[in-house]
């Protein structure tokens, strides 16, 4: 076979092979640790400066002191979230999304179970954020908002321009967190225009053609924010622990490649179009989730009626394709996807959906391949499915009317 | 249409499949499936000769299993020689199932019509059948997919009482009882996937579920919001009802944090006076302009609002908009009002 076709770009990219290069030389003879007193260190920590300008750079040239480099964006998320409610103890008030990453539910759950008062806001039936509920949910008491910047199943991109600036005009003293895992390298990010009012920001290189194991955590000057990790003087005691050299070079180099390529996300949108329209075209009853939101231009979240994703991604993976889904049976939990469910997406596509996510090194003809094999996949499930009619290429009438249950 | 998916047509295809099949080495979709399981899955979805997807026609025995909102279904069917004097001896020829679910939801349904087949049982032979013969005949699952065997276990029992009752046989009298129709029906413990206590109840007995993890790889029940777990008359209080209590204390439950809210002057005539000056003065001088105004929350003294129509979308516009609204409600309502366009 070929080699593989690999569309599951939002769970973690392949790492660019000038960024490997780049990295190789601290993984072998460069081994100091920054912080020791020879010069063979010294020019170990300037080539960690270097790497942090790359990062600052991406994200609208903010000061090198505001970035703090982590282990991955779930540590950057939960240094964010839990660093602000111990610099602010007396605060209990908390608002996010229902949609979010479990890397900032989670810890907004555990908080909601230890007292704090936590509103998770819903999303339309596309996956979009109504900014009346945004200001309805909001309190002047409130301590942090924490609302993701791109949906990692959906692609739906949250006006946080607008949510930051409506935060920072109730109150200044609410900080904004906003988890940008998803956006950074794909669409511009600016955090000294647009995103000004954006108090903390996270994300990591592997979503960028990086290494994994390396994250960022931007806090912009002045930001109650209390250490997750206490140790030694690293990031400027914001996060203790030996710096991940190598991980932390790669990032460096991943963002700055990302910046001279963030021009190729045009290509990559007219790609994920063209797939869309053809899936569309190709499959009936096919839902495609946050279709009329703004999104990444990178992301496909399809949903096939009346069959279950699992079964669909082990026939693409024998076809050599890579994607992924929101299905229950390919998580842990038997739940599926809480994005999906937000969505208010029909029961019978629920377990039906398969994620899609391009990258810029997506080619043409492995976009014409998924259009290809996909159909006949979901054509095959659906001929084994007790709640198709094949017949009529529809879901079976009682079905549609709202019958769970077979009969 | 190309149908390549539906059939291997050549030995290309086979031995394409047959080295992915080699290379996973037990992997499959991050779940640990037995080689068989994953041989049985792909013949099934390319329909390969031998195979039982479908439905009988005219069956002797239907039964039916799951649902689409729990992520898995299994409608199950089969055909029975006929013994012209005695239906105890009707003896199972052909069974058929038609499967919404995932690898091993449709792995297990071919193993059970497998099974059955093989063995030419009578129905009540058959019921005979567990959901443990089930995992052996895929050589294993993992602990998560247990439930597809239960399933199917589950959708032949029901075959099996649809066939007894169409030729008029009383199962008692081979041993077993038939269950009421409507015996598993009574109080939902497991709301998000519609488990009832009855239900929960007879098969944490019949499979011996000890605790909560048992209980959710083998029947679903608790599998998702998990809130049913500790709740009152949840699957705690089951398993210590039929087993005995166990010895964990549950977790205690957070303390209530007590809100205070600042006293502030009486909000209620505030939000009348804002609603009123919008009113009367500050909406018809919009609407003169094509525009509008919609009043979306109040803050102590911060109005939100939607401001519409012509002007909006046009950044210096709506600046000059939000500020003629807010000097009109400081010199109207209230000297600190602040307004916040949404």
């Amino acid at each position: 076979m070929d080699k593989p076709i690999y569309l599951d770009n939002n769970a973690t990219t392949p790492i660019a092979p000038q960024v490997a290069s780049t990295m190789r030389p601290y993984l072998e003879h460069l081994y100091f640790n920054p912080s020791s007193m020879y010069d063979a260190a010294a020019q170990v920590a300037r080539a960690m400066s270097e790497a942090r300008n790359h990062v600052r750079e991406l994200i609208g040239g903010v000061p090198a002191n505001e970035i703090t480099f982590t282990s991955c964006a779930t540590e950057s998320n939960n240094a964010a979230i839990f660093g602000a409610v111990r610099a602010l103890p007396k605060k209990r008030h908390i608002v996010t999304t229902a949609v979010e990453h479990p890397a900032v539910i989670e810890p907004c759950r555990d908080l909601a179970r230890r007292g704090w008062s936590v509103d998770f806001l819903p999303v339309d039936r596309q996956g979009r954020l109504d900014s009346a509920e945004f200001v309805r949910a909001l309190r002047t008491d409130t301590l942090l908002v924490t609302v993701m910047h791109g949906n990692n199943e959906t692609g739906v991109i949250f006006p946080i321009e607008e949510l930051a600036r409506i935060t920072k005009e109730t109150n200044p003293e609410i900080l904004f967190h906003t988890d940008a895992t998803q956006t950074v390298g794909k669409i511009p990010v600016d955090l000294s225009e647009e995103l000004q009012n954006v108090d903390m920001l996270t994300f990591s290189a592997h979503k960028l053609h990086g290494p994994k194991g390396i994250g960022a955590l931007f806090a912009r000057r002045g930001t109650p924010l209390r250490p997750l990790l206490l140790g030694g003087h690293q990031e400027r005691g914001r996060r203790g622990g030996t710096e991940n050299v190598a991980g932390i070079v790669g990032m460096g180099e991943a963002c700055r490649l990302a910046g001279e390529n963030l021009g190729a996300s045009e290509r990559v949108r007219a790609q994920r179009d063209r797939l869309q329209a053809e899936l569309e075209e190709r499959i009936p009853w096919l839902e495609v989730n946050g279709a009329e939101a703004e999104r990444l231009p990178n992301a496909l979240s399809v949903a096939c009626h009346c069959i279950e994703g699992e079964s669909i991604l082990a026939q693409l993976d024998a076809e050599g394709v890579h994607a992924s889904s929101g299905s229950a049976c390919t998580s842990g939990s038997l739940e599926p996807s809480h994005v999906l469910k937000a969505m208010g997406l029909p029961f019978t596509a629920l377990h039906g959906s398969v994620r899609f996510s391009l990258s810029r090194y997506t080619t043409e003809a492995e976009i014409e391949r998924v259009i290809e094999i996909f159909p006949p996949i979901v054509e095959a499930l659906r001929r084994i499915s007790p709640y198709w009619d094949t017949e009529k290429a529809s879901p079976r009438a009682d079905v549609l009317h709202g019958q769970s249950c077979l009969p | 249409m190309d149908r390549r998916i539906f059939q291997l047509e050549n030995d290309a295809q086979r031995s394409r499949l047959a080295g992915w099949l080699d290379q996973r080495k037990g992997t499959l979709m991050g779940w640990e499936y037995s080689e068989k399981t994953r041989q049985i899955f792909m013949d099934a979805v390319h329909g390969k000769p031998g195979t039982h997807l479908g439905e009988v026609e005219d069956p002797d025995g239907i039964g039916e299993h799951g649902s689409i909102v729990c992520g898995d279904a299994l409608r199950f069917t089969f055909r029975v020689d006929r013994h012209p004097s005695d239906p105890l001896k009707d003896v199972i020829t052909e069974a058929r199932y038609m499967t919404f679910g995932c690898t091993s939801a449709i792995a297990a349904s071919e193993a059970l019509c497998s099974i059955i087949e093989e063995g030419s049982y009578t129905p009540v032979e058959a019921l005979k059948i567990t959901n443990e013969d089930i995992v052996s005949y895929l050589e294993g699952l993992p602990q998560q997919k247990i439930h597809c065997s239960v399933m199917g276990a589950e959708a032949l029992h029901e075959a099996v009482f649809d066939w007894a009752e169409r030729r008029g046989v009383d199962l008692k009298d081979a041993g077993f009882e038939a269950p009421e129709s409507d015996e598993d029906e009574g109080r939902i413990v497991c709301q998000c996937l519609s488990l009832s206590e009855p239900y929960i109840r007879r098969k944490v007995q019949e499979l011996n579920l000890r605790t909560i993890p048992e209980i959710t790889n083998a029947i679903k029940a608790g599998g998702a919001c998990e809130s049913c777990h500790q709740a009152p008359g949840g699957l705690q209080d089951i398993l210590d009802d039929i087993w005995g209590p166990s010895e964990t204390e549950p977790p205690s439950k957070p303390e209530e944090e007590s809100e205070s809210t600042p006293e502030t002057l009486s909000p209620f005539a505030f939000m009348k006076k804002i609603e009123q000056v919008i009113d009367e003065d500050i909406r018809p001088r919009l609407k003169a302009d094509g525009g509008d105004i919609e009043l979306v929350d109040i803050k102590d003294r911060i109005v939100y609002c939607r401001l519409l129509g012509a002007c909006a979308g046009c950044p210096g516009a709506s600046t000059t908009l939000k500020l003629m609204v807010e000097q009109t409600l400081k010199n109207r309502v209230h000297k600190d009002v602040r307004v916040i366009a949404v």
